[in-house]
């Protein structure tokens, strides 16, 4: 019965396509619908976008990697973004930063912050993994197997990590009050400097994956060993290694997405799981496991909730992203860019 | 061939009363096994006997239960699988498993993938090369889209790009066209004749006897016939056992 209703690819295309027209009609005919609004909504849709985006690259990465979707992703994002303010107060009354550099001061410090949440997170990720995961597979068979456990284990440590978050930094929202300088004009729009540092930086860290990935011998590795551990194993790569990289990288990489929404919005200790749901959504509208589609469907899935929030209905805000996920699902169930490379038999 | 046998020094392989298996399930049940220098050993035996099975415990992709495998003077068995690499005993798998998301030339570097050098690397890919001409000329090519034959060279190649001092090969003639078969087989030799130690497991076994200087049937997970492959070409028991028998079964 099934086999009846497919619709083929050019079939999905043409749907998918006349439901964003009818999007697009939807948004133009709204009240609100000029030019300037129209900017804002691109600037905060894709500084939002490259948040979801970044955490997608992580779901993604190990996805590919180690077959198993991670449930508690957006809580490293959480403890990211509590890793980034931790040095922030540590290195926000040092008057020596100051004085040796009176113009670039905030931005030093940022940069800083950024780094301590990259190194740090990609640290407790590889500890998560070694000490909370990897036991998990002593059975056999890896993380194929074992996933199912592996993913109900994810849900837990995500209840763990929350709360371990609340004991440390207990649940008030805290202000990140990065100085970045004033605001910036592009194109006759006054832009919170963050939104800009935001899109640079994820954009940064994503062409930088991309680099790792593809350049260097560590990358040619790491993708070794996301298509196949045996033959990983044959030609000499020492895959538990790999395997806790791969983690590793994926958790830095969501910690340097919480520093970068930190001093947007603030940190708080349950910032992590509505990020998830929302970069789990991005991942799957970009092609679940494809990295430059993790990318493309942050952007998609940010800019999607902010057009909608603004030209349709701010009050259900959180209810976009899963709407366009659904109908994705629905229409395009490989996402853009999920597409397997086949075997010739 | 009279200049190798000069150089024989003894056993780089010998796998002593081996049991192994996956998950309960036991495979082998003590296999003997001894693979001279630069020598090409066959390892023939039906479906299920356990000839993958070996190769996969030396390689160190599944445990073993008992017994010892000394490679080089050294025993390998309970090594992560990327040290065996290291040691320099490569196992080649069937054709169907490359990278095929990636380049014949990025299948290749992995092959290399402990090599510290880059001169080495750049070295040992024109050797496989020259092997293998066909992989050369389609050396931007994903691997997806290889032919069969094509695919089994690669895998070959792969496993030469680490400076190995034993590939052991897993079928290299499974679903080939016979031309193909022979190519590979010629190819075989000549990688013998460069200095390593060959251990082939076949089912196409004519050939196999015919490209090896000696051979192991095993039945059931321990090695029943062994001997000179010219021998075991027309030892009856091996026919009965193995040639004969299947065939007419089937």
């Amino acid at each position: 019965m099934f086999n009846k209703l497919r619709i083929g690819k050019k079939g999905e295309n043409i749907i998918f396509g006349t439901f964003v027209l009818l999007y697009i009609g939807w948004c133009v005919n709204s009240p609100d619908m000029n030019i300037e609004s129209l900017k804002s909504v691109l600037t905060i849709g894709l500084s939002v976008g490259i948040i979801y985006g970044l955490v997608a690259l992580g779901i993604s990465l190990i996805y590919t990697g180690l077959d198993v979707v991670n449930f508690s992703h957006g809580e490293f994002f959480m403890i990211g973004a509590f890793a980034g303010l931790t040095m922030f107060n540590l290195l926000g009354n040092q008057d020596w930063i100051f004085n040796i550099f009176p113009d670039a001061y905030g931005w030093i410090i940022y940069v800083v912050c950024l780094f301590t949440a990259f190194v740090s997170m990609g640290l407790f990720g590889v500890f998560i993994e070694r000490v909370f995961l990897r036991p998990l597979t002593k059975k056999g068979g890896g993380y194929t197997v074992a996933g199912m456990g592996i993913i109900i284990c994810g849900f837990g440590l995500s209840v763990v990590l929350i709360n371990v978050a609340y004991l440390i930094w207990n649940p008030v929202a805290k202000p990140f009050p990065a100085e970045l300088g004033l605001p910036m004009e592009i194109g006759g729009l006054f832009l919170p400097i963050t939104y800009i540092w935001m899109i640079v930086v994820g954009l940064s860290v994503a062409a930088g994956l991309w680099f790792f990935l593809n350049k260097t011998k560590m990358g040619l590795g790491i993708r070794a060993v996301a298509y196949s551990k045996d033959v990983s194993n044959l030609v000499g790569i020492n895959v538990p290694l790999y395997i806790s990289i791969i983690f590793g990288i994926a958790c830095a990489i969501a910690g340097i997405g919480g520093t970068l929404v930190g001093p947007t919005y603030q940190v708080v200790v349950f910032m992590g799981y509505i990020i998830l749901m929302k970069a789990f959504a991005a991942a799957v509208v970009g092609g679940f496991g494809n990295l430059p589609g993790a990318i493309v469907g942050g952007f998609t899935v940010g800019i999607f909730e902010t057009a909608s929030s603004f030209y349709i209905s701010g009050s259900h805000k959180d209810l976009y992203a899963f709407l366009l996920m659904i109908v994705v699902l629905m229409i395009k169930p490989t996402g853009f860019f999920g597409v397997q490379v086949k075997m010739k038999a | 061939m009279v200049n190798q046998k000069k150089k024989i020094g003894g056993y780089l392989l010998k796998i002593n009363q081996l049991i192994s298996g996956y998950g309960s399930v036991q495979i082998l049940n003590g296999a003997n096994m001894k693979v001279e220098k630069q020598s090409i050993v066959a390892l023939l035996g039906g479906n299920g006997t356990g000839k993958s099975t070996i190769l996969r415990a030396a390689s160190g992709l599944i445990r073993s239960w008992q017994g010892t495998i000394e490679f080089n003077g050294e025993q390998i068995q309970n090594l992560p699988a990327h040290e065996i690499v290291g040691r320099g005993l490569v196992q080649v798998t069937q054709g169907k498993d490359v990278f095929p998301a990636m380049s014949v030339t990025e299948n290749l570097k992995l092959g290399g993938f402990i090599l510290k050098s880059k001169q080495q690397l750049s070295d040992n890919l024109e050797k496989v090369y020259n092997y293998f001409p066909r992989l050369n000329e389609r050396k931007d090519q994903l691997a997806a889209t290889l032919s069969g034959g094509e695919l089994q060279m690669l895998c070959i190649g792969r496993g030469l790009m680490s400076n190995p001092k034993m590939i052991m090969l897993d079928e290299p003639s499974a679903a080939l066209a016979p031309q193909i078969v022979l190519d590979i087989f010629k190819n075989i030799n000549r990688i013998r004749q460069d200095g390593l130690t060959v251990l082939v497991v076949e089912q196409n076994v004519r050939m196999a006897l015919l490209l090896a200087d000696y051979g192991y049937v095993i039945k059931d997970g321990v090695i029943n016939v062994e001997g000179d492959s010219k021998k075991l070409m027309y030892d009856e028991s091996v026919k009965e056992s193995y040639l004969g028998g299947t065939k007419a079964n089937v």
